[in-house]
C-alpha cells in the first residue's frame, strides 16, 4: 500500500510525515510522535479517552485518519502547559480532585478546552454537553464539571 | 482481513472520476460509523480495495435556504446543523435530531449524509428529512437523478445508491404558512443514545385546523417510514377535532402492521404511541389551542 504524505501541525510544531492508509490520528500521535497523553480506551467513539482537537474542534482520534487531518491544526493534552507552568484547566482539574486514576483526564481537558475556546462563560449544561462524550469510570463527574467552570472563571479568556 | 488503499479527493469532480474508474470503493466521510466496522475487521467490507475520503470536497458542504427551497449538502456536520441560525429558525426539528446524535466529539465529525448513506435502522436524520418530504440528489460521472428519500432505503444498512453514485445533497421544499414540528427520541440512556424510538411530526396549520400533516418514524420501523394513516387521521381537522391519544393508537398500530408482533412489540407499541401523542400535543400547545 502506497504512503501518504501528511502535513500537521501539532502544540504549534510543524511536521511533515508519511503515513500508512489505515493510520488513525490517535496512532500517529501516539507512536509517531510519542505524545502518549492520549488514550486509546475504547477504540470505538464512545469513551472520548482519544480526544484531540483538530482545527478548534474536539474529535476522536480512534475515528479519524491521518491523511483526512491532512493540513490541520492540532493540540493534544501536551500543548496545555505552556512555560509559565499549567494550563488553568490543568490547576483546576488538580487542585478540584478531578483527577483519581487519570484515564480519562486528558479527554476531559481537551473537550473542556475547545469549549472555552468558543464559550469562554459556559453554563452547567453546556460544559455537560461538552464532556457527554467522555467517560469516567472513577471519579464521577461532578468534581470534573466542577473543575471546569473554577478554570472558566479563573481564565476569564 | 480489511485492507484498503486510502485515496483522497478534492472536488466533487475528482470524486465521481475515481467512482466511475474504480471498483470496490467505500466512501468515508465523517467517518463516525465507518471507522468502528474497520476498526472491527466487519465482513461487509472485506471485499473493498479503496476507500475514498471525501471530507475536503468543498462542493459537498453548507446549507442553502431560500423563501420556497432548501438544500443541505451531504457533507454538513451535525454541529454546523445545531449552530446555523436558519436551520434553527426555520428547520428546528432538523436541529433538533441533530443534536440528539452522539455526542460533541461526534457530531463535529458526522455528517448527515453519512448518517442517510449508512443507513441504520436507528439513524436520527430520516424521521425530520422524510417528514420535509425531502429528496436526495444521486450523482454520478454520468448525471444526477433524484430520490424520494423516503424511498432510498430497501433493508437496514442497503440503499438503492449505485456504486458509481455519490449523495451529494438533499433537496427539499421549505413548509409555507404556518406550521409546527416536533422530534421525538427515546434511548436507553440520556446523553450518546442509540434511538431506540424516533420521530418528527410537522404540521401546516391555517385557520385553527391542520392543513398538512407528516408524522415520519424512525427506529420504529426496519427502514424509516412515513406514517400514512397518522398522516391521513390529521389532515384537515380543526385543533378540536385532534384527539392526541386516538393518533398516538393510530401511529402504534401502523408500525407494527409494518414490523409485525415482534418481541419488543409489547413495549414498542404504547412507546410509540406515547411518543405521537406527545408530538400531537406539542403541536397543539405551539399553536395555542387550549382544547
Amino acid at each position: 500500500m502506497a504512503k501518504l504524505d501528511v502535513e500537521l501541525t501539532v502544540n504549534g510544531e510543524k511536521y511533515k510525515l508519511e503515513v500508512g492508509s489505515q493510520e488513525r490520528l490517535l496512532d500517529t500521535i501516539r507512536e509517531k510522535l510519542k505524545l502518549t497523553g492520549t488514550k486509546e480506551g475504547c477504540s470505538v467513539g464512545e469513551c472520548g479517552a482519544c480526544t484531540v482537537i483538530v482545527d478548534d474542534q474536539a474529535v476522536n482520534s480512534c475515528m479519524v485518519l491521518t491523511a483526512q487531518v491532512d493540513g490541520s491544526e492540532i493540540v493534544t493534552v501536551e500543548g496545555l502547559e505552556s512555560k509559565s507552568g499549567l494550563h488553568p484547566l490543568q490547576k483546576a482539574f488538580i487542585e478540584n480532585q478531578a483527577v483519581q486514576c487519570g484515564f480519562c483526564t486528558p479527554g476531559m481537558l481537551m473537550s473542556a478546552l475547545a469549549l472555552l475556546n468558543t464559550n469562554p462563560e459556559p453554563s452547567k449544561e453546556e460544559i455537560k454537553t461538552a464532556l457527554e462524550g467522555n467517560l469516567c469510570r472513577c471519579t464521577g463527574y461532578q468534581q470534573i464539571i466542577d473543575a471546569v467552570e473554577i478554570a472558566a472563571e479563573e481564565w476569564g479568556v | 482481513m480489511v485492507e484498503y488503499q486510502l485515496l483522497r479527493a478534492h472536488s466533487l469532480g475528482e470524486v465521481l472520476e475515481i467512482l466511475e474508474a474504480k471498483d470496490n470503493v467505500e466512501i468515508l466521510a465523517g467517518g463516525t460509523d465507518l471507522m468502528v466496522d474497520l476498526h472491527h475487521q466487519d465482513q461487509k467490507f472485506e471485499d473493498i480495495d479503496y476507500l475514498l475520503d471525501i471530507t475536503a470536497v468543498e462542493g459537498l458542504k453548507g446549507i442553502k435556504l431560500g423563501a420556497e427551497k432548501g438544500e443541505i449538502g451531504a457533507l454538513t456536520t451535525h454541529a454546523e446543523l445545531i449552530s446555523s441560525e436558519e436551520i434553527n429558525e426555520k428547520l428546528p426539528f432538523i436541529a433538533a435530531a441533530a443534536s440528539s446524535i452522539g455526542s460533541t466529539q461526534i457530531r463535529n465529525r458526522a455528517t448527515i449524509g453519512g448518517n442517510l448513506a449508512n443507513a441504520a435502522a436507528c439513524a436520527d436524520s430520516f424521521s425530520p428529512l422524510i417528514a420535509l418530504g425531502a429528496e436526495l440528489v444521486l450523482r454520478s460521472k454520468g448525471g444526477a437523478r433524484r430520490v424520494l428519500l423516503e424511498d432510498f432505503v430497501e433493508w437496514p444498512f442497503e440503499t438503492i445508491k449505485k456504486e458509481n453514485e455519490i449523495l451529494e445533497k438533499i433537496v427539499f421544499e421549505l413548509p409555507q404558512g404556518e406550521y409546527y414540528s416536533s422530534y421525538q427520541k427515546i434511548g436507553r440512556r440520556k446523553a450518546v443514545s442509540i434511538s431506540r424510538i424516533s420521530l418528527t411530526l410537522l404540521a401546516e396549520v391555517e385557520k385553527g385546523a391542520i392543513k398538512k400533516a407528516q408524522v415520519a418514524s424512525g427506529a420504529a420501523t426496519p427502514f424509516p417510514v412515513p406514517f400514512r394513516k397518522v398522516n391521513k387521521y390529521l389532515n384537515g381537522k380543526t385543533y378540536a377535532e385532534v384527539d392526541p391519544v386516538e393518533a398516538g393508537n393510530i401511529a402504534a398500530e401502523e408500525m407494527v402492521s409494518i414490523t409485525g408482533e415482534r418481541w419488543s412489540t409489547p413495549y414498542k407499541r404504547p412507546a410509540l404511541g406515547k411518543l405521537v401523542e406527545r408530538a400531537v400535543e406539542d403541536l397543539l400547545e405551539e399553536a395555542g389551542y387550549n382544547g
